[in-house]
């Protein structure tokens, strides 16, 4: 496939860029004893930016003969053209970046095919039988296994030729608990760039299945929070989430150029002076990021990219278009999520850097506050970095002591007010290494993380 | 790919599925080709047309079930390989089931041949009037995102008891999201979608004005007031906050026991004036087609009548373990195995006017949009009320941001105090305001 979209290329006209993609899936669902799903999927095809007139277009085809990537080319430019007569802005130019060039393939010696779909089925019964068993409160169980494996090939115009192996597999397990009428739901998920062998080392199946059980169990009966403002510790995945929905948005260059807060911003204190925040295609402090992207889907390569630097914010994230705009460096953010998606801005893996103070000073320095720990059912959040996020598990801190374990928590805010309300970092540092898809229009497998912080944010809670 | 041409591969396929050791087979194919231009920052972005058929192999060993798919049409015997590995590797249910054959009625006005000539330059032309629109109610409007999207959709569903339906359809989405910018205040966002399908009926003015309008509402908003107590909450709001009536009514979560309502058929779940009921068929509906994903024929199902539940939704795999009749509820695309889901989703509207519903509230709050979550299980929810108004006195007295709202829909449902004759359909949702008791205010 390379051999043939460079030749095809190597005789074209204007910019262009080849990505051809093949993704192979398999998901197997067990819920209360009994399958869901087993399925496998195939889907294959060649997406085309062509840039005419300052415009860019896009086709996609699943016919990758020489005479359908042909027709695909002649689809993408004839887009542009057709746009390029209403664009008010031209695009000045792709930034120059260094591009890909060779093989790059996820590390791992235990790829995911050389374990039979009889072996995944049994971690999966296996798994849900163990939420089931969890405990007598439990009435409902959902287990999951899920992979993507892809093989892509980016070719451009202007440099790139790669050849791209990624393979990221993943569980999820759901408990739902019931007492006296009263209905309470535990969500436990892992997920990861790598192989077989690199997922179980993440959490183990009991780790996952108890901590489901827990949870939704905790939950019964419980008493809600009361409302208002509070000191709180956030645990490395909802630190993740923060990083992601709620600062990581308004970054991204096109959101930035579309209005958002940050827009006048670079240079400026936007957090305590504690706070580095970056987004990086490694999995940087600690393996298995499910993020990882050596390559991005415009063929450039990848690097840390620093956003905020002890609380001012240094930079956006771009793709090349942006990038030009700004008179920057591309730092690699452009990806699709499958061969019919235009590569468009999106996060990697994005995370607070570790500071100085152990886990238990942050917990011991708050009187009257709570321990938060990753998101509950959803979180959504504005280019002003309003945000609102459900808390799976939220506990009382009285006298710098873990206690209450409290229902039904939603913190939201101003993120960058949050991000200013730091005082105090962790030495720690986790990937929330979870089984969900950033969704913009398209999904993105992304990661997010960080030490544990502690803050002061706004707790959701009832009006008696 | 014509629909001729579909038929013969979804053929093949089923023929292949059987020769590497099905007993019972289903194959879905479909064929898409979608034009979209879109509008970002108030500037035309990429227009992109993408095509693609893929076809989705459902194979019975006995009572065992694999499924595969895929859209490279070189590769559909691998597929029915995996298909029937799969089904052979997992543990069997007795309710894997084919549904019986069932005659297929047509409906009319799926298909505009008014498509087949709407090309990428249509797309864009479209995307910029809704720019031009939002942006002429008030230059103050920022269109954030806007998409306007043209597809024309084949599918053939076939099996081994003697299914075969096909369908050929139309559809035309748009949508915006604005906000609106005056010095350093930014409204929240509005966001406003709008569907036919027909060529003659696109309507992508009346979304752009009113997202733009909603916008500029929400200008100026202050610090509201805590309180508990009333809330109208806009058709877009309801949306929002009651997405998980689809997960409630769905029968397989109700035969995995992962709803409250698993066994309340027949009981009181809401208010005596709310009715929702589900009707694929209603003409030129976002949820509209002839049959569901397993060839079985929509029709008009009654979920919850005068406040009592009547249904849950049903596939043939569910109506089979609950031993009632196939609601014709099996949704899904090729690359998935047949799911629940509903169709033309509509609570019924009732008799008073919004204006009329407002009058009637003291101290409440107005929501055009809720920004948070609801959980499916308990129905507890909590988030922030955007593009929300104070009414004071029966009248809306001013804009208010970043209250939060907090409540548990269900006892919402059995409390609800009206529900407004005006409706509005945001893709196939078709809720009326809905003006809610008891429910927690907390101005940050």
């Amino acid at each position: 496939m390379q051999k043939l979209l460079e030749k095809v290329i190597a005789g074209a006209t204007g910019w262009l860029e080849l990505r051809y993609q093949a993704r192979s899936t398999k998901r197997i669902t067990v819920r209360n004893g009994s399958l869901e799903e087993s399925s496998s999927a195939l889907v294959a095809g060649l997406g085309v930016r062509a840039l005419v007139d300052g415009v860019l277009g896009f086709a996609s085809t699943t016919d990758v003969s020489e005479r359908g990537i042909r027709a695909a080319i002649d689809a993408a430019q004839a887009a542009a053209r057709t746009s390029a007569q209403a664009k008010k802005q031209r695009i000045k130019g792709l930034a120059s970046a260094p591009m890909a060039k060779g093989r790059f393939a996820v590390n791992t010696d235990d790829p995911l095919d050389a374990h039979s779909l009889e072996e995944k089925l049994a971690l999966v019964l296996g798994l849900d039988e163990r939420i089931r068993s969890g405990a007598k409160e439990i009435v409902s169980s959902t287990a999951s296994y899920g992979e993507i494996q892809d093989e892509k090939v980016i070719v451009t115009t202007d440099g790139a030729s790669a050849h791209i192996f990624d393979s990221k597999p993943e569980l999820r397990t759901i408990a739902v608990a019931s007492r006296n009428g009263d209905q309470t739901m535990g969500l436990e998920s892992s997920g990861i760039t790598g192989g077989w062998s690199d997922l179980l080392e993440i959490a183990t199946l009991e780790e996952l299945a108890d901590k489901a059980v827990q949870v939704a169990v905790d939950q019964l009966s419980a008493p809600h929070p009361s409302g208002g403002t509070s000191v709180v510790v956030l645990d490395p995945s909802l630190v993740g989430i923060l990083c992601h929905e709620a600062i990581g948005h308004t970054v991204e260059a096109d959101i930035v150029l579309g209005g958002a807060i940050t827009a006048d911003k670079i240079g400026r204190v936007v957090g305590s002076e504690l706070v580095t925040l970056c987004d990086s295609g490694a999995t940087e402090h600690a393996p298995f990021a499910v993020g990882i992207l050596p390559v991005d889907d415009e063929g450039v390569l990848t690097r840390r990219t620093v956003i905020i630097e002890h609380g001012v914010l240094r930079s956006f994230l771009h793709n090349r278009e942006t990038a030009a705009h700004y008179g920057v460096a591309p730092t690699g953010n452009a990806r699709a999520y499958v061969y019919s998606d235009d590569p468009i801005i999106r996060m990697r893996n994005t995370y607070i850097e570790p500071g100085e103070t152990s886990v238990d000073e942050l917990i011991g320095g708050v009187r009257n506050g709570y321990y938060l720990r990753e998101l509950g059912m959803s979180g959504q959040a504005d280019s002003n970095a309003e945000f609102m996020f459900g808390v799976r598990e939220a506990h009382r801190i009285v006298d710098g002591k873990i206690g209450e374990f409290v229902r039904g928590a939603t913190i939201s805010g101003n993120a960058f007010d949050v991000l200013k309300s730091i005082d105090a970092v962790g030495d720690d540092f986790a990937w929330e290494n979870g089984a969900g898809a950033c969704g913009k229009g398209q999904f993105a497998k992304v990661d997010a993380g960080g030490p544990h912080v502690r803050c002061t944010l706004t707790i959701g809670g009832r009006q008696a | 790919m014509s629909n001729g041409n579909l038929l013969d591969t979804c053929q093949r396929a089923l023929d292949l599925v059987r020769r590497h050791g099905a007993d019972r087979a289903e194959v879905f194919g479909e064929t898409t080709r979608t034009i979209t231009s879109a509008v970002e920052k108030d500037d035309l972005q990429i227009s992109k047309s993408r095509q693609e058929t893929r076809v989705g192999l459902r194979a019975f060993v006995g009572t065992q079930v694999g499924f595969a798919s895929t859209n490279d049409l070189s590769k559909v015997e691998d597929a029915a390989v995996d298909a029937v590995t799969l089904a052979k590797a997992s543990p069997g249910d007795p309710h894997n089931v084919l549904p019986d054959p069932n005659p297929v009625v047509p409906i009319d006005g799926l298909y505009d041949p008014g498509a087949d000539t709407f090309g990428t330059a249509d797309a864009v032309n479209q995307a910029i009037r809704m720019l031009e629109t939002a942006k002429l109610v008030d230059r103050r409007v920022i269109v954030g995102e806007s998409e306007f999207t043209a597809g024309i959709r084949n599918c053939v569903l076939i099996n081994s008891a003697g299914a075969e339906a096909s369908e050929r359809s139309t559809l035309f989405t748009y949508s915006v999201l604005t906000t609106a910018r005056d010095k350093d205040q930014v409204s929240n966002m509005a966001f406003k979608f709008g569907a036919t399908r027909s060529v003659d009926s696109i309507d992508v003015e009346r979304i752009a004005r009113r997202s733009s309008e909603d916008s500029l509402g929400s200008l100026g908003a202050r610090k509201g007031q805590s309180f508990n107590g009333q809330v109208l909450l806009d058709p877009y709001a309801v949306l929002n906050l009651l997405a998980l009536l689809p997960f409630q009514l769905n029968g397989r979560n109700a035969l995995r026991g992962m709803t409250r309502w698993k066994d309340a058929l027949g009981e009181t779940v809401a208010v005596p004036a709310f009715t929702l009921v589900d009707d694929g068929r209603i003409p030129g509906g976002v949820g509209t087609a002839s049959f569901d994903r397993e060839g079985v024929p929509h029709r008009r199902t009654a979920l919850i009548e005068g406040g009592i539940l009547r249904s849950f939704m049903h596939n043939a795999y569910t109506a089979d373990a609950f031993g009632v009749p196939n609601t014709g509820h099996a949704a899904g695309s090729a690359g998935s195995l047949p799911a629940i889901g509903p169709t033309n989703f509509a609570i019924v509207p009732g008799e008073v006017g919004k204006s009329d519903l407002i009058s009637g509230i003291r101290r409440g709050l107005l929501v055009n949009r809720f920004s948070g979550n609801a959980d499916p299980i308990s129905g507890d929810f909590s988030g922030v009320a955007k593009a929300a108004y104070l009414i004071i006195d029966g009248k809306i007295d001013r804009p208010v941001a970043g209250s939060l709202i907090a409540g548990n829909v269900f006892e919402a449902l059995k409390s609800l105090s009206g529900i407004s004759r005006e409706t509005e359909t945001v893709f196939n949702y078709t809720f009326p305001f809905l003006r809610l008791e008891g429910i927690s205010v907390t101005a940050e």
